[in-house]
């Protein structure tokens, strides 16, 4: 059971506070909270749940806004790191973002969003379609409307209907006049390849997007050529269970606009589709970098957005790094950031330099590890295909599109 | 209202200044209070919204509440929202104000919006304000009956706020029989959820006064009432699954096959997009399953999927909570984990909690088929840039050799660690070869040919040092050079700071004599003569031991500092399995992310380090409430550590007799600045009270005091000893006392297990001695180390007492030690102390 949940912003000011039951808790604890996150840096910023002198919180950072939860009594941590996660998918969805300047001109949404979210530090519902029936977002349509009508309220006249419907995550009975509906694959692939050059893990994390735009209450099914290559899969509520169970088909009424569908994970992936070969000699107070960069396993499709960046180490004087393709950067933080867009077809890319130890180290002792990152349009590197998307209970014929999209998640190289 | 803290933080450019504008907003209320003009409501709204975001960035505009009341009359939905948030802030302060806005929320409670029906019901429920409970009732039992779902939920959560403010309103106006009604019949999910909860709140705490609401709370664990919920619990929203995810666990059913059955019907929720569901439903499962070995295993297998999604999905906090819970489960049943070792491996960009949560992981599912793979690529994180994770991986390899068989290959690692020449890599690689070599003693040939070469110079950390000194004395045999280099270490006897290397020194040194006399013998009088002029009189103390032996007798010198050693079979576990079952019983909850159980850090009183009795209570609290913020564990590690030092140093300053070499007693203030970055300073708070004024002529008190031990004879046994019910000390007395007096006994007892559980928090044995006559005048620490001094007097005469008790609960041990004023009475205090000790945890 939450007892209140502040919004603090990059300064540490309190910028909105919300008691939830009759224990107020104090705003000291705010200072005291900013306090320890000054003195303890970074490492306090990661750490989800804290225990106070008084109460244990729970945080959650996004775009710099701090999502501060207190409680005093034993609860699943889960719920409460979930549920404030939600509140910052919904505000930055109905706000459009998320900012200081934004949040202090909607503090109003906010607080009525937090008081249908939330009551008495139980969640009650975070379902998107169903705020937005209760409370209008704060949209440019609006702001218009309301000049010409002037009837300002942002507050729906009626209550939502979905609340009471067997489907609540769908607005009853939208109208559209075209009905589209949108399937994306976005994969994430996290790999790590050793030292020896030998990729120890690679593994593939998906989800299912889904844009839809169609009238009345739609039926979906959406089935897979290859649905055994999933190791794991999660699922919207709205994915009835049996189907999937016996024939592994996606069976659901989808909500109203964007969604996720289902995640996924395939593991024990066998190849890369580049390859990032660093190589590092060090000896007389210097330090020689090489990295090579290339197609490994040509996934069919241009791989676009390659970086590879590392850290340099904190035991050097200079660093003097060089590419015969794309940009190389050192960034303030002492990051070296090349980035080589596509990899052209005459020449394989490298990076070369020379960086200068400290004066009195011989050689290097720490060896910076290199993150990849690339994007691939049109392709789902799992090899996850989808066979084809039935649309029940529809008055026309609908758009279908599909689109796939491989970006590296972890991806990274040791040296 | 205003925060103290709010005038630290810099000004931001949209916070006013304060009080002027607050009354400037007064005026422009009030004129527009009584306005009936088109648009008035415009106006209003923009001045409604200033009040509020004054309220948000903590100025006081409690004084508008008469205005903003007057104001509150209209049809607007918006200026209502924002009426109710402001009143709902202030009307804890303003109680005979906020009586003036019941009537207008008492009236939107009948309003034909039900969105406005529910809104203001939930206002007027939050006000809370215990005298204005009355006008709650009506609205609430209506709200109960509304035919509106909204204004339903909403009322059902309205009973539980009034029920917070006036427990027996609720109960008298029968609101808990109308919530269970509802729950069981009410066709939406929501409001059947929010009886739930409220019924649960209602009747647990209601259960201790009323038989009815106990036998009530049972009920809701009644097989009829969770199937209930099971088989609807796809209605209920996610949140709600959680509630009675949660309800499910507690139940226990009665037949195998309801087992079966719960699991078929829950089996999808594993598959839910919330990890909150996810979770609590692994919960139930688990727990259904515990008594069940072959099934629980199977539970194992199925939930593993799900919960190393939840890892690699959702945002670093949420997979932060998942991994404490993988990871307890991975310690449980690290068998099962074993070929998914690859999970564990850590990323380059993780925070090093987690990367230090899976390193224990992987620690815990090496086998004889990964280990290969997870040694080697836990020897890549050797070279990491995170020096502690650099370590901490190392220190995995070591363990990973000591609970295999086949250490071949890690052996072969843990030298080539030995030659990269990284100080601490080699520090920490030598402190596990010692290790090793304690169990695995035919490795010696292998590991004594790498560590031969590495050059004590370049070995500087006390534990690395003294494990290479350890391996030199140990090995001395074939060792070629190892009495020159112990020489040589000897002769920077001045040097050396840490005293653990100094007495490692000494017992090497030793060692070496008896296996190579020529060579070592003048290192080992430069050694003896070295550690008899030593300060530290731990140091000292051994050395001039093992002078003694060596004179008495060199044969029995041997058989007493070099015995033929028996290989360790296994290393003792730091956290008892007690504490790991407690743990494991209280999944999917904060205990999980402590790794501790609830009980050793919810209750908040109880978390402090060090509190006094209560009759002492004025005496230095304010240290306590002050260095309470320290995290949780860290208070844990510090304590340990803290009462460890304590008590060893008070050994060396006790009983020893050599008075002229001895400076003063380490238990003064010195040690205490030492130990003063921890906020056990507390602790010790006493000891700094009253030692300041009377350190001079303490060291003379204590002078004599060290000839007392030559005790006359003692006394023909005394008649059973009678202690004063009424005794009373002023702690400078007390510890005064303690530091002239000498240690008549000390001792170790093991506690019982029904010790052991009651001793949750210090206060429950200070109770239970009282009871006996001993009082307490200090006690502190955290499971599962406590410390307590207690004093108890005779009743016929004043002849004092004093004892100090350290308690561990995970090794359910007492060291006790007593100083008394009459030595003679000491055993018969002791043998009393002793009993009424045992007697603790019994009904």
């Amino acid at each position: 059971m939450l007892q209140c949940i502040f919004l603090l912003s990059d300064s540490g000011e309190v910028m909105l506070e919300k008691q939830l039951t009759g224990h107020r808790v104090d705003r000291s604890i705010c200072a005291w909270f900013w306090e320890q996150a000054i003195s303890q840096g970074d490492s306090f910023k990661l750490q989800p749940v804290i225990a106070s002198p008084t109460h244990y919180l729970f945080q959650v950072v996004r775009e710099g806004i701090t999502f501060l939860a207190c409680t005093q009594v034993e609860m699943p941590p889960l719920m409460a790191i979930e549920f404030l996660c939600r509140v910052a998918d919904v505000l930055s969805d109905y706000l459009g973002g998320l900012n200081e300047d934004v949040i202090k001109d909607n503090f109003i949404i906010v607080y009525e969003l937090l008081d249908e979210m939330i009551d008495n530090g139980f969640p009650l519902t975070t379902e998107p379609n169903i705020l937005r029936e209760m409370i209008a977002q704060p949209s440019i349509v609006s702001k218009v409307l309301s000049v010409v009508t002037g009837n300002s309220s942002n507050v729906s006249e009626t209550l939502p209907g979905a609340t009471a419907s067997c489907v609540p995550w769908r607005t009853p009975d939208p109208k559209y006049a075209n009905n589209e509906v949108y399937v994306d694959l976005v994969e994430e692939m996290d790999a790590t390849i050793n030292r020896d050059g030998v990729l120890v893990k690679c593994e593939i994390y998906g989800e299912v997007q889904v844009n839809s735009h169609l009238s009345g209450l739609p039926d979906l099914t959406l089935s897979f050529a290859n649905p055994s290559i999933l190791d794991d899969v999660r699922f919207h509520p709205c994915v009835r269970f049996r189907p999937w169970e016996s024939n592994q088909i996606l069976s659901f009424v989808p909500p109203d606009g964007q969604f996720k569908l289902m995640s996924y994970r395939v593991k024990k992936l066998k190849s890369t589709p580049i390859y990032v070969k660093p190589q590092l000699t060090s000896g007389g107070g210097t330090c020689r970098i090489d990295v090579l960069v290339g197609i490994r396993n040509d996934p069919g499709k241009t791989i676009d957005s390659i970086t590879v960046q590392f850290q340099l180490p904190h035991c050097i004087l200079s660093a003097d790094m060089t590419s015969n393709h794309g940009t190389v950067n050192i960034l303030a933080n002492k990051t070296c950031l090349w980035s080589i867009e596509r990899i052209p077809k005459d020449k394989a890319p490298s990076m070369s330099g020379t960086l200068v130890l400290e004066t009195g180290l011989e050689r290097l002792h720490v060896f910076p590890t290199f993150q990849v990152a690339f994007r691939i349009m049109g392709v789902a590197l799992s090899g996850l295909q989808i066979d084809k998307l039935d649309l029940k209970n529809l008055p026309n014929r609908p758009y279908k599109g599909f689109r796939a999209l491989t970006r590296a998640g972890e991806f990274e190289v040791r040296s | 209202m205003a925060p103290p803290a709010q005038s630290q933080r810099s000004p931001s450019p949209s916070q006013p200044s304060g009080k002027g504008e607050v009354s400037d907003l007064k005026s422009q209320l009030r004129q527009l209070a009584g306005s009936r003009a088109p648009g008035i409501d415009d106006s209003k709204r923009e001045l409604f919204k200033k009040v509020i975001s004054y309220m948000t960035v903590g100025i006081d505009v409690s004084s508008l509440f008469g205005e903003m009341v007057m104001c509150s009359a209209t049809s607007d939905i918006v200026l209502k929202k924002m009426c109710y948030l402001y009143v709902g802030n202030y009307a804890k302060v303003n109680p005979d104000l906020a009586l003036l806005t019941i009537n207008f929320l008492q009236r939107d409670c009948k309003d034909e919006d039900p969105m406005i029906r529910g809104l203001a019901l939930r206002s007027l429920c939050s006000l809370r304000v215990a005298n204005l409970v009355e006008y709650l009732v009506g609205p609430l039992g209506s709200g109960l009956k509304d035919n509106n779902n909204y204004v339903r939920t909403v009322a059902v959560m309205g009973v539980l706020k009034l029920y917070h403010i006036s427990a027996s309103t609720c109960v008298d106006a029968d609101f808990p029989a109308m919530l269970k009604h509802s729950m069981l019949n009410d066709s939406d999910a929501q409001v059947v959820a929010n009886c739930l909860s409220a019924l649960q709140e209602i009747w647990s705490s209601e259960a201790s006064s009323s038989e009815e609401a106990s036998r009530e709370r049972e009920a809701l664990l009644s097989k009829p009432v969770v199937y209930y919920f099971l088989n609807r619990i796809k209605e209920f929203s996610e949140w709600a699954q959680c509630l009675v995810l949660e309800l499910v666990g507690k139940y226990v059913p009665l037949e195998t096959s309801e087992i079966f059955d719960i699991m078929n019907l829950l089996e999808d929720r594993l598959q839910h997009a919330n990890g909150a569901v996810v979770l609590a439903t692994i919960k139930v499962f688990l727990q259904l399953t515990l008594s069940m070995t072959d099934v629980h295993q199977q539970v194992y297998e199925r939930i593993k999927a799900p919960l190393l999604t939840l890892v690699s999905s959702g945002s670093p906090e949420q997979s932060y909570a998942v991994l404490s819970h993988l990871h307890l489960l991975v310690m449980r049943a690290p068998y099962i984990f074993s070929s998914d070792y690859k999970h564990f491996y850590c990323q380059y960009n993780e925070p090093s909690y987690v990367k230090k949560l899976k390193l224990e992981m992987l620690t815990a599912v090496a086998n004889e088929s990964n280990t290969y793979e997870i040694v080697t690529e836990l020897c890549e994180y050797a070279a990491n840039v995170d020096i502690p994770i650099a370590r901490e991986s190392i220190r995995a390899v070591g363990k990973i050799a000591l609970q295999q068989y086949d250490v071949n290959a890690i052996v072969d690692r843990l030298l080539q660690f030995l030659e990269m020449e990284k100080d601490y890599v080699t520090a920490e690689a030598l402190v596990l070869v010692k290790d090793l070599l304690r169990k695995y003693p035919q490795w010696s040939q292998d590991c004594i040919a790498v560590v031969g070469n590495i050059s004590s110079k370049n070995v500087q950390e006390p534990k690395a040092k003294a494990a290479l000194i350890w391996m030199l004395g140990e090995y001395s045999q074939d060792m070629h050079d190892a009495p020159y280099i112990l020489e040589s270490l000897i002769d920077n006897w001045e040097e050396e700071h840490s005293a653990e290397v100094r007495l490692h020194l000494l017992t090497a040194v030793m060692k070496c004599f008896f296996k190579r006399p020529p060579e070592t013998q003048k290192a080992l009088g430069a050694a003896l003569a070295a550690g008899l002029a030593d300060f530290h009189q731990d140091v000292h103390d051994r050395a001039l031991f093992y002078y003694r032996l060596l004179q008495y007798n060199v044969s029995v010198a041997q058989r007493v500092v070099d015995p033929p050693k028996q290989a360790v079979s296994v290393f003792a576990d730091t956290q008892s399995s007690e504490i790991k079952d407690r743990i494991f019983d209280e999944f999917n909850s904060l205990s999980v992310v402590y790794q501790k159980p609830s009980y050793m850090f919810t209750d908040k009183e109880h978390r402090g380090p060090f509190e006094f009795s209560d009759e002492l209570g004025n005496l230095s609290i304010g240290a306590e409430s002050t260095d309470t913020v320290v995290p949780a564990q860290r208070v844990e590690a510090n304590d340990k550590d803290l009462l460890l030092s304590v008590s060893e140093k008070e050994e060396s300053g006790g009983p020893s007799n050599n008075g002229s070499a001895y400076s003063a007693p380490s238990y003064d203030g010195s040690s205490v600045s030492a130990a003063a970055s921890s906020q056990m300073l507390s602790e010790l708070a006493i000891s700094t009270v009253t030692g300041h004024a009377s350190q001079s002529s303490l060291a003379i008190d204590d002078l004599l005091g060290l000839g007392l031990p030559v005790a006359p004879a003692p006394a023909p046994s005394p008649p059973l000893l009678k202690l004063n019910s009424k005794a009373v000390l002023d702690p400078g007395t007390f510890q005064q006392k303690w530091r002239q007096l000498p240690i008549s006994s000390s001792q170790e007892y093991s506690v019982s297990p029904r010790g052991v559980a009651a001793l949750t928090a210090p206060q429950t044995l200070l109770r239970h001695m009282q009871g006996h006559s001993i009082h307490c005048i200090a006690s502190g620490g955290q499971s599962p180390n406590y410390k307590f001094f207690f004093f108890a007097q005779k009743a016929e005469e004043s002849s004092t007492f004093l004892v100090e008790c350290i308690i561990n609960t995970s090794s359910a041990k007492a060291q006790i030690k007593i100083k008394a004023d009459d030595q003679s009475a000491s055993e018969a205090f002791s043998t009393l102390f002793q009993s009424a000790l045992s007697e603790f945890g019994l009904p």
